[in-house]
Parts: C-alpha cells; sequence; structure tokens
C-alpha cells in the first residue's frame, strides 16, 4: 500500500473448534494507516480471525506480529502493553451496562492509562460529542438508549484513547440501513482523524465500500482475494464476483447447498 | 467395557474440571496480591456480599435459634438434663449452624447473582471488552469478589452467632420460663474461644469458596440466557456441596481428638 510500513503481519495463523477448522495457514499483511475489510460468509472465521489477533483467542497455530513484536501466546502485562495500542468496536457493542455511558467510554482512560476521573470524565464527553452524542446522554446507563446510539457509544469508547488500530466487529449489523450509513461515516471519520490503522470485519458490501480502502476475503479458512476496494467489481475472482453479486451459484455452491439439504 | 468406559469418562472428567478450577483460583488469588487493586470494586462487593446478606442471614440465624432451643429442651427434658440447653444453642449456634446456614443462604444470594452478572457479561463479550481496554477480567472482576466474600461471611456469622443466641434466649427465657441471669451464665460457662473462632474460620472458607464458585461458572458460561441461567444453578449447587464437604474437614481439623 504505496510503500507504507506493515503494522500487522500474520502468517500461517490456524484454529480450530474440534474437528472445525476455522483458520487454516491464514496470511494476511495490514499496513499502517490503512483502513482493511475483511468481508466473507457468516460463519467462515472473519471473527476468529479478529479475535485472535486482539488476544481474546489463542491460534492454534501461527504468527501475529504488531508493529514487528509477536503478540502470540503473549499474557498478563506485556499484553495489557499492547492492548494499550488497540481500540474495538465490538458487534453487540459490550457495553458494561452497570456503568453510565461517560464511564463506559472513560473505562480504558481510567483503568489502563491512569488517567484521573474528573479528566476522563471530559475527555469522555468529547468523545461522545464526537460520535453525535451530547453531553446530557453522558449520565444515562446504556439499557436506555437505542442499539444505534450504543453502537456510537461503542465507537466513542473505541477511541478514547486515541488507539493506533483499531478493529470494528460487524459494525453495522443489528441497525437499520440509515444508522448503518451514519456508523461508517463516524467510522471513516475516525479512523482518517486519528490516522489509525483499522481492520473491519462484515458481511456488509456497502459497509465495506464505505469503510475501507482495501478489501480482503476470507473463505474456507484462507484470504482468497485481497486488494484495493476500487477494484472489487473488476477483481476476475470468483469468489469475490459471487460474494458481491449475492449469487447462489459459484466455487461456495456447494458448501451452501449442503447446509440448505441438511 | 461399556460401563467402564463410562466410569473411566465421568472420573476423566471429574480430573479435567478439578484442573480447570484449580488454575482459575491460582490465577485470581494471584491477582488478589497483585497490584493495580480496584478499592472501590472492592467496596462495592463487601456491601453486596456484607451489608445485605445481614438481613437473610439474621432471620435464618434467630429462627435456627429459637428451634434449636425448642428442640433441645423438649429433648434433653427425657433425662433431666434441661439446664444444657443454654451451652447447646451457644456451641451448635457458633460451631456449626451460624457458618453453615449462612454460607448455604449466602450462597443461594450472592454465589447465584455473582454467577448471572459474570456470565452475562461473558456471552455479550464485555469480559472481552475488558481485555481489549487492557484489564485484566481476573483482576477487576474475580479478585474483588474473592476478597470481599473472605472478610465479609465471617462477619456475618458474627453477627449471626449473636442473632442465634439471642433467638434461644427469647424462647427459653420467654416460653420455657428459663432464668434470664442463669440462661446467660450458663451460655458464657462453657463457651470457649475455639468454638467462635473456628465458626469464623469456616465463614471465611465458605465466602472464598462461594465467590469462587460464582465467579468460575459465570467465567466459563456459554451460549446466551441458557448458559447464564445454568452457570447460576451450577454455581449454587457446586458452592453448598464444597461448604458441606469442606466444613466435615474444618471441623476434623479443629475438633479431632
Amino acid at each position: 500500500m504505496n510503500g507504507a510500513p506493515v503494522k500487522i503481519v500474520i502468517r500461517g495463523l490456524t484454529k480450530s473448534f474440534g474437528a472445525k477448522h476455522v483458520l487454516r495457514k491464514l496470511d494476511l499483511d495490514i499496513f499502517q494507516g490503512e483502513s482493511l475489510v475483511v468481508i466473507g460468509a457468516s460463519g467462515t472465521g472473519k471473527s476468529v480471525l479478529l479475535k485472535n489477533i486482539v488476544g481474546i483467542m489463542t491460534p492454534d497455530a501461527g504468527s501475529i506480529k504488531i508493529d514487528g513484536e509477536e503478540v502470540v501466546g503473549v499474557t498478563g502485562n506485556a499484553r495489557d502493553r499492547i492492548n494499550r495500542k488497540l481500540g474495538m468496536l465490538f458487534q453487540g457493542s459490550a457495553l458494561f451496562d452497570s456503568l453510565p455511558l461517560w464511564e463506559n467510554v472513560a473505562f480504558g482512560l481510567m483503568s489502563a492509562h491512569g488517567v484521573d476521573k474528573s479528566t476522563a470524565r471530559d475527555v469522555a464527553i468529547e468523545r461522545l460529542r464526537q460520535v453525535g452524542l451530547n453531553s446530557d446522554s453522558a449520565d444515562r446507563f446504556p439499557a436506555e438508549i437505542s442499539a444505534g446510539a450504543q453502537k456510537r457509544v461503542g465507537l466513542a469508547r473505541a477511541i478514547a484513547a486515541e488507539p493506533e488500530i483499531l478493529f470494528f466487529d460487524e459494525p453495522t449489523t443489528g441497525i437499520d440501513p440509515i444508522m448503518g450509513d451514519v456508523i461508517d461515516g463516524l467510522i471513516v471519520k475516525c479512523v482518517r482523524d486519528l490516522g489509525a490503522t483499522a481492520l473491519t470485519i462484515t458481511h456488509d458490501m456497502e459497509s465495506a465500500r464505505r469503510i475501507g480502502d482495501r478489501v480482503a476475503m476470507i473463505y474456507d479458512g484462507k484470504i482468497v482475494w485481497a486488494g484495493d476496494v476500487e477494484n472489487i467489481d473488476s477483481s476476475g475472482n470468483k469468489f469475490i464476483d459471487q460474494f458481491i453479486h449475492g449469487r447462489v451459484d459459484g466455487p461456495m455452491t456447494t458448501e451452501l447447498a449442503g447446509v440448505g439439504q441438511a | 467395557m461399556n460401563l467402564l468406559a463410562a466410569i473411566g469418562r465421568v472420573f476423566l472428567n471429574f480430573l479435567a474440571a478439578t484442573g480447570r478450577v484449580a488454575i482459575f483460583t491460582g490465577i485470581s488469588v494471584g491477582h488478589i496480591f497483585r497490584p493495580p487493586f480496584y478499592p472501590r470494586l472492592l467496596l462495592r462487593q463487601v456491601i453486596d456480599i456484607g451489608y445485605y446478606s445481614l438481613p437473610v442471614v439474621g432471620l435464618t440465624a434467630v429462627f435456627t435459634g429459637m428451634v434449636l432451643a425448642l428442640q433441645s429442651y423438649s429433648g434433653f427434658a427425657r433425662f433431666n438434663a434441661e439446664g444444657a440447653v443454654a451451652t447447646v444453642v451457644v456451641l451448635s449456634i457458633t460451631r456449626e449452624l451460624a457458618p453453615v446456614l449462612a454460607g448455604l443462604m449466602v450462597a443461594g444470594r450472592i454465589g447465584a447473582a455473582m454467577a448471572a452478572e459474570i456470565g452475562t457479561m461473558r456471552v455479550t463479550e464485555q469480559i472481552d471488552a475488558l481485555s481489549t481496554l487492557a484489564t485484566n477480567p481476573y483482576k477487576y472482576l474475580v479478585a474483588p469478589r474473592l476478597l470481599a466474600g473472605m472478610i465479609m461471611l465471617p462477619f456475618c456469622v458474627l453477627v449471626a452467632d449473636i442473632i442465634g443466641v439471642f433467638g434461644g434466649y427469647l424462647i427459653s427465657v420467654h416460653k420455657l420460663d428459663f432464668n434470664p441471669s442463669v440462661y446467660l451464665k450458663n451460655t458464657w460457662q462453657f463457651l470457649e474461644v475455639i468454638d467462635v473462632v473456628s465458626g469464623l474460620v469456616k465463614a471465611a472458607v465458605f465466602g472464598f469458596l462461594i465467590s469462587l464458585m460464582g465467579c468460575y461458572h459465570g467465567y466459563h458460561s456459554k451460549g446466551g440466557a441458557q448458559g447464564v441461567g445454568s452457570a447460576t444453578t451450577n454455581a449454587v449447587v457446586s458452592a453448598s456441596i464444597l461448604i458441606l464437604a469442606s466444613n466435615y474437614l474444618i471441623t476434623e481439623a479443629f475438633f479431632a481428638q
């Protein structure tokens, strides 16, 4: 990507759950400052890939390097140090339901970065404002706001500590198309403002086109195509063509039909 | 052969589960002693486990003391040993009934709540979110609960000791016509420090086990609402069994001749 250094290098990543092989020696490079979107059908290992990178899961084999530092198998304080570089928006937002919104946003600042409560609250309110929520909402609880607003708060939490790398897990799933557009816009703005490297996983092609500089498609535990988002319609890749046009016929048909016949 | 294989499988599963609990315990206890500490979370758990459990523990203790006085009076009257009622009440309460019954009541109240809260956090990815925010879930969620359980159940049991003895006193004096000063004298006369201390040690162990089981089952719950429900049930059942089993071992350690 225009000679930018590689921020995250993934080599031979393998993960199985019993007899189900989800990731099969997957290789992927994510360049500094780019927004990479990994697309793929449900159950193809997108979330597993992301969870292995952020350390929520441990791969069976393979290597993940962030800024040249191996992160597989790293635990405890060393893992916490790596995670301070990261911010993540979860599919279901994963807000702490016992805390008001501002504390959700300020959580990482207070807990991991040692910021005092008063300063953290000011930062949290500023972050909430950045994602379109006013300061009146700061003292409300996650259960009191809509799913779309929860996504905004999740995004505010992800960017609160100005991380170097942002991860977005299905950012538009579970919200209406208009709110999805809003969330995508906020993601693009936040990534650009922070100058962060971003990895998004989604099966929403509209979202992928809005967010991504580059797109990679995962199928059968491997990356089957990766390229600039402008080239996705002329990729000539049969997996990509089938996926973006939502066709039943194609190289993925056999597996889909097998599921249907079961 | 199939029967042997089934027995072997159950045994291996038991060993594996024991190993998982041991590892969970080791990691969690390690985080009690290593900074950063979360005093605000500890205080919240102290209030939840200690203060809010007092009504249920107090009610259990007062009725237990009352029943104990009635039962021991009617039993001892058969061989003219009614004078031992006060001693039986105070020893039974302090050594056994207060710690065990308080432990079981708190297991139902707190163990279930911990498993449900942490289990919900697990299935809604809140625990994963903690990790991505560079916050260790063991340190943030488990360690304060273990510490609060160990500190606060002895406090609850001490209160239960007093209320239980008071329950026995009420029945003995107002229903069975014991002389109040004689009853109190008999209560103190044969009570030794070890009777109270053994109950408090039991309470500390029970508090640890209740919190451990609540956190362990909640932490490993999966599968949505059904998984959280199972975690809650397992937390209460396993904590109750461990309370009864460890009660025997601690009694053996304190009082076996």
